[in-house]
């Protein structure tokens, strides 16, 4: 296995992914599928990067996938724990201008709970 | 005093996705003999998954070429298929620009080469694109 994927539902909006390995050709094939069913089932996505130490371009695609696909059915999506490398790879594609960048997951997911809240109009 | 010695380590790949991911455990095994830090690695494998993907994907390219030379100022890494003439010192780096749900998922490989590398410079010599990036 190249990279390991665990999911953890936070509570009944936001669902923990934690990503640990590379995030390459193999990586992504791996976790792709995953990533499709939550992004089609999820109200909200944090995905930690804490323990991915690389990144490129399928996996990219994998992450600029299921925000696009959060997005559209009315989703948020952040990530967090980036290294420095991973960071730079995100926000030079400009992921960052449709999926928030976060150093840890509390900060992450209270940004979103807020969000989804004001969308919603309740109270976080 | 004199200069210290450049390492090279060459290696030739079928043009397949599967090669791909040989070519970067192969990388990430040379990083140690060759010297390279993590930054370095990781902006060598970088550029080679973008390049071995658009060789493969869009240059339907049978074989690849990819040599590391390490030297003492950096390292310069030679990418070379024999696919479809493609120079990606020309293509237009894509970013996302500001919020949107309408976003391509794919296609900023150029703007990550450019961003990770310190130059690129290109020539389609004997049937092959030969991409130079240095580091």
């Amino acid at each position: 296995m190249r990279m390991d994927m665990k999911v953890i539902p936070a509570d009944d909006e936001i669902t923990h992914v934690v990503l640990d390995g590379r995030f390459d050709i193999q990586g992504a094939q791996e976790v792709d599928s995953r990533f499709d069913e939550l992004a089609k089932s999820s109200k909200a996505l944090v995905v930690d990067l804490a323990k991915v130490s690389f990144l490129a371009s399928l996996g990219i695609r994998t992450l600029m996938l299921s925000a696009k696909t959060l997005i559209r059915r009315g989703g948020e999506m952040a990530v967090c724990g980036a290294d420095e490398n991973v960071e730079k790879v995100l926000r030079t594609t400009g992921f960052n201008e449709v999926a928030g960048i976060y150093p840890d997951y509390e900060s992450a997911a209270r940004t979103l709970r807020e969000r989804l809240a004001a969308f919603s109009g309740k109270k976080p | 005093m004199s200069k210290p010695p450049s390492r090279t380590c060459t290696r030739d790949f079928p043009g397949t996705v599967e090669a791909a991911s040989d070519a970067e455990n192969w990388v990430a095994g040379q990083a140690s003999a060759l010297g390279l830090g993590q930054e370095a690695e990781f902006a060598i494998n970088l550029c080679l998954e973008e390049l071995f993907l658009n060789a493969v994907q869009h240059g339907h390219a049978n074989r690849t070429s990819i040599s590391v030379c390490a030297e003492a100022d950096g390292v310069t890494v030679e990418f070379a298929d024999d696919g479809e003439p493609f120079d990606p010192t020309l293509a237009p780096a894509k970013r996302i620009n500001g919020p949107t749900d309408d976003f391509d998922i794919g296609g900023y490989g150029t703007g990550l080469m450019q961003k990770f590398s310190r130059s690129m410079s290109y020539r389609r010599f004997e049937g092959m694109n030969r991409l130079v990036l240095e580091f």
